[in-house]
């Protein structure tokens, strides 16, 4: 990682090493040392931690309701963030800083607070009940904490996107003949895709690791709404150190797969029709 | 001119008003309705009740504790995030984007595996462990673990802000300054800080309410000790399991509006730049149309 | 397709962006709307699409009110200034695009679609470029795919923004004349905007001039040039030199005659460069000047002159500063070929051209 040749500002050498070493000391070495004490395992006993019984459950939970909460969020989001760039109404200002509040609430506040509303003498839940609807201390209660969370990914990945987009795009179009819904259809949502798609992979990799929102509302039942990270938890609680080790382990390969496919997305979104290689460079 | 590109480029008026109902709607069950619901529960026993709780003195001590450790990582994030994004967005090197991939590295990692990263290092079977009780050093359960993993969770916020930044400033107005005969200091003291200082203020908004709300990472390595390790929203937890749910939401009551703080000011900062970028704009000569 | 606009009025706020805009195109003439930013000439074309409506008026197509048909009903073939290009569609699904949102009932089959896609392609001559994104290509290259995509659907109008502007010089004087060319072929009417009086002159039939939301003149790209109607257009179009009578009574009076009723601070006279005749002996009437800087510039050789304290710009052919071997600090009299003098705010009161 050398300067590639003589720089003027000063600093670099400085500002490099300093970055570096406090990467390193906070982040590379505890995460390797995580990696090096799951190394103690052999494959075989690793295996058999990390496809247990619970362990395999508290996946299917994890993933499941964060796709599901991904998804949900997906769709509303995408509605908010339209409505946010595209409409105006009273109170349209505070409304769009009120979406960071998941950002900015304490994960554990959120928790013990949607855990009140939907449980069943809450506000929304008293109201569910009759219906045969059961949120709090269920599985579909962690999709609901779940959704809080995710929501201002998706939402804060689209404004921007959806404000670049060009007026003129959306008259060519209506020149052309196109009614609304076909410029909404052809030429717009196809422009916003590949941010809707990263705000999803955004809010699910956020939900997969998320922990304290989660616990209140979701009732911890082993095989049914018990999500991984608990399950390290209870795995430490009970001084099982090394199951909590192989089940870190596979989070943390989860998370680098998941920094990696929205790193792969947001360079497809940039780059996707601009691929053009110096052969096909002759140009008029 | 917006006001006439509308009537080309409109939704129906019924598809408007769905859209409208369905987004609020939305946004008044998942955010609105939570918000308000921390203050209700708050003050169901009333205003007596919410003022005793917070006059507890493990509230009071572990509001102090939470405090104290956003103050101490404050700094630590405010020199490792500008020197990084000096490094990355002022010069060319190698690595570069893998670089930029590890800063964010901590937001992709569950709070929970980074508890227990720093637990296996410092904890008493841990690689440090033996070392550490030998001499008498506390850090996991103690107040060294709790701003270890602080700084690992909010280290992202402040680089992640100043780098977009600085990259689009380019560094043609630190050259001009150097030329002009400034020291390294002075650069950066009279032209890099005045432009970046709305994004780091930004960032460490951000940081701030992070690491004043983090919960499962300082939950694996605080050891739960009341009046000496407990921060503010592991207290809330406990109040909450011991179902003292006026306790519970009075504390979390503190967040909340620590929470809408950090909106506020979140919200002011984001102006103040769009408007110093407009003011920028404004200053260049009118493009030809 | 004819076009009529009748006293078209537009505000934006307490801005005016068009008063009282009268206007007609007749079918398969080419306009050129042409004036400085900010004169309304954008306003009044995207009035002209529908994508904006004007406060007052009225705008006809083939005798036809328009105000209640909408943009996508109109026919109009839009191209945009920066060609608003469907980024993730390739080239051919950009120019299919207005075929393909047809309703059903119109709509042409696949095999149509293609062949017509094809052919307009081959018309804009980026046939071989069919599966290329509108990233992956030029700007000249882009502004051509603008042209076919707009004229997929067979337009009764041709409406252009500044279609050339963003474009290097070169590959702007190309697409002009292959504009022409395209335009004569296709007998439709078409209105382009430009703010490049160059352009306007070369490319269109008739030139509309503006300036701060009114129409200034309206003629033949000859008729603007050589007799423009407002001190304005004389100046947007092409260099002048501005003589305030006062100092240069000597001209006026060659000019204007002297009219008793007007004082003479009134009036200022209008020479272009290329007018004014250089002599080394005095004339009558004529002016005297001192040379401060001669540039040889492409054809012509282009004489900065000093006046008193005014600056005097003279263009000559090159053979004719050969025979007159000017040097710098010379004295020399200038006399105008052809002058026009206006009333100050902007009224023609006589012209008078003093031939050699």
């Amino acid at each position: 990682m050398s300067a590639s040749r003589r720089q003027i500002l000063p600093g670099f050498g400085l500002s490099l090493a300093c970055t570096l070493a406090y990467l390193s000391l906070l982040i590379l070495l505890p995460l390797s040392g995580l990696a090096f004490r799951a190394s103690h395992l052999s494959p075989a006993e690793f295996w058999a931690i990390a496809t247990g019984e619970r362990a395999l459950a508290s996946y299917r939970v994890t993933f499941g309701a964060s796709l599901l909460a991904a998804t949900v969020n997906a769709f509303f989001g995408l509605i908010v963030a339209w409505i946010l760039v595209r409409y105006s109404f009273p109170g349209k200002r505070a409304i769009d800083a009120l979406v960071d509040l998941p950002f900015a609430l304490p994960t554990a506040v959120a928790g013990i607070t949607l855990a009140t509303l939907y449980a069943d003498n809450g506000w929304i839940g008293r109201y569910l009940e009759p219906l045969g609807v059961k949120v709090a201390f269920t599985p579909f209660g962690i999709v609901v904490a779940l959704t809080f969370i995710g929501l201002p990914f998706v939402v804060r990945t689209l404004q921007p996107v959806i404000e670049d987009i060009e007026p003129e795009v959306e008259e060519a179009a209506a020149s052309l003949g196109a009614s609304r819904w076909q410029t909404l259809i052809r030429v717009l949502f196809p422009a916003i895709f590949p941010a809707l798609l990263t705000g999803f992979t955004l809010a699910f990799s956020r939900s997969v690791g998320e922990y304290g929102s989660v616990i209140f509302i979701a009732g911890n039942m082993p095989l049914i709404s018990e999500i991984t990270p608990l399950l390290i938890i209870s795995k430490l609680e009970q001084y099982d150190v090394v199951g909590a080790t192989a089940l870190a382990m596979v989070m943390l390969v989860i998370s680098f797969v998941m920094l990696l496919a929205v790193n792969a997305l947001q360079w497809w979104a940039a780059n996707r029709h601009s691929e053009c290689s110096p052969s096909m460079g002759a140009r008029r | 001119m917006s006001g006439h590109l509308r009537r080309v480029n409109a939704e129906p008026r019924w598809l408007r008003a769905l859209l409208l109902g369905v987004g609020l709607g939305f946004l008044f069950f998942f955010l609105a309705l939570p918000l308000l619901a921390v203050f209700v529960e708050a003050f169901a026993a009333g205003w007596t009740a919410y003022a005793g709780a917070l006059n507890d003195p493990e509230t009071r001590s572990a509001i102090g504790l939470t405090l104290f450790v956003a103050l101490f990582v404050l700094p630590f994030n405010i020199v490792f995030g500008v020197a990084a994004a000096w490094a990355i967005a002022k010069f060319d090197f190698r690595g570069k984007s893998l670089l930029i991939t590890l800063i964010d590295l901590p937001f992709a990692v569950s709070p929970v595996v980074v508890g227990l990263v720093f637990l296996l290092i410092f904890g008493a079977q841990g690689l440090f462990g033996p070392w550490l009780s030998a001499h008498d050093i506390k850090v996991v359960f103690a107040l060294p673990g709790i701003i270890i993993v602080t700084l690992f969770i909010t280290s992202p916020f402040v680089a992640r802000e100043l780098i977009p930044l600085m990259q689009s400033q380019g560094k043609e107005e630190e050259e001009a300054a150097l030329s002009l005969g400034a020291g390294a200091w002075q650069m950066f003291r009279r032209v890099t800080l005045p432009n970046i200082k709305w994004g780091l203020l930004y960032g460490v908004i951000l940081a701030n309410a992070r690491a004043m709300g983090e919960f499962g990472a300082v939950s694996v390595v605080s050891g739960h000790i009341r009046g000496e390790t407990n921060t503010l929203p592991l207290h809330v937890e406990i109040l909450y399991n011991e179902y003292n749910a006026v306790g519970a939401f009075a504390s979390a009551s503190v967040l909340a509006l620590l929470a809408l703080v950090t909106l506020l000011a979140k919200t002011i900062v984001e102006w103040r730049m769009r408007r110093e970028n407009s003011m920028l704009s404004a200053d260049l000569p009118a493009e030809k149309t | 397709m004819s076009i009529e606009i009748r006293a078209i009025g537009k505000r934006f706020g307490n801005f005016v962006a068009l008063e009282d805009i009268n206007l007609h195109i007749p079918t398969g003439e080419l306009v050129a709307l042409l004036g400085p930013s900010g004169c309304g000439k954008t306003t009044l074309l995207r009035i002209i699409a529908g994508m904006e409506t004007a406060d007052v008026g009225q705008v006809l197509f083939a005798g036809e009110e328009t105000a209640h048909v909408h943009a996508r009903d109109r026919k109009v073939g839009f191209v945009f200034q920066h060609y608003a290009l469907f980024r993730h569609m390739s080239v051919f699904e950009n120019v299919a695009f207005g075929l393909r949102v047809k309703a059903r009932k119109v709509r042409p089959a696949e095999a149509e679609i293609h062949s017509r896609v094809m052919a307009l392609l081959k018309l804009v001559q980026l046939d071989w470029l069919a599966d290329r994104y509108p990233s992956q290509l030029s700007g000249g290259q882009r502004q051509r795919i603008a042209l076919a995509r707009a004229l997929a659907v067979e337009p009764r109008v041709l409406l252009l923004d500044e279609p050339f502007g963003a474009l290097d010089t070169q590959v702007r004087k190309e697409l002009r004349r292959w504009l022409r060319r395209l335009h004569d072929e296709m007998q439709i009417s078409s209105v382009f905007v430009t703010h490049d009086q160059e352009e306007a002159l070369e490319v269109a039939d008739r030139v509309v001039v503006m300036k701060q939301g009114r129409i200034e003149q309206i003629g033949s790209p000859d008729e603007v040039y050589s007799s423009p109607a407002t001190p304005f257009v004389y100046q947007f179009l092409g260099n002048v030199n501005v003589f305030h009578s006062r100092v240069h009574g000597a001209w006026a009076e060659v000019a204007a005659e002297r009219r008793e009723d007007v004082p003479e601070s009134a009036v200022t006279a209008f020479v272009r460069p290329h007018d004014i005749e250089i002599e080394h002996h005095p004339l009558t009437g004529g002016l005297e000047a001192t040379v401060q800087e001669v540039h040889a510039i492409g054809p012509w050789v282009r004489v900065e002159l000093a006046h008193a304290s005014e600056l005097i710009e003279v263009e000559l052919t090159r053979e004719r500063a050969t025979i007159l071997a000017l040097a710098k600090g010379q004295q020399v009299w200038l006399k105008p070929r052809q002058i026009r003098v206006f009333a100050a705010p902007g009224k023609t009161m006589e012209e008078g051209g003093s031939g050699i």
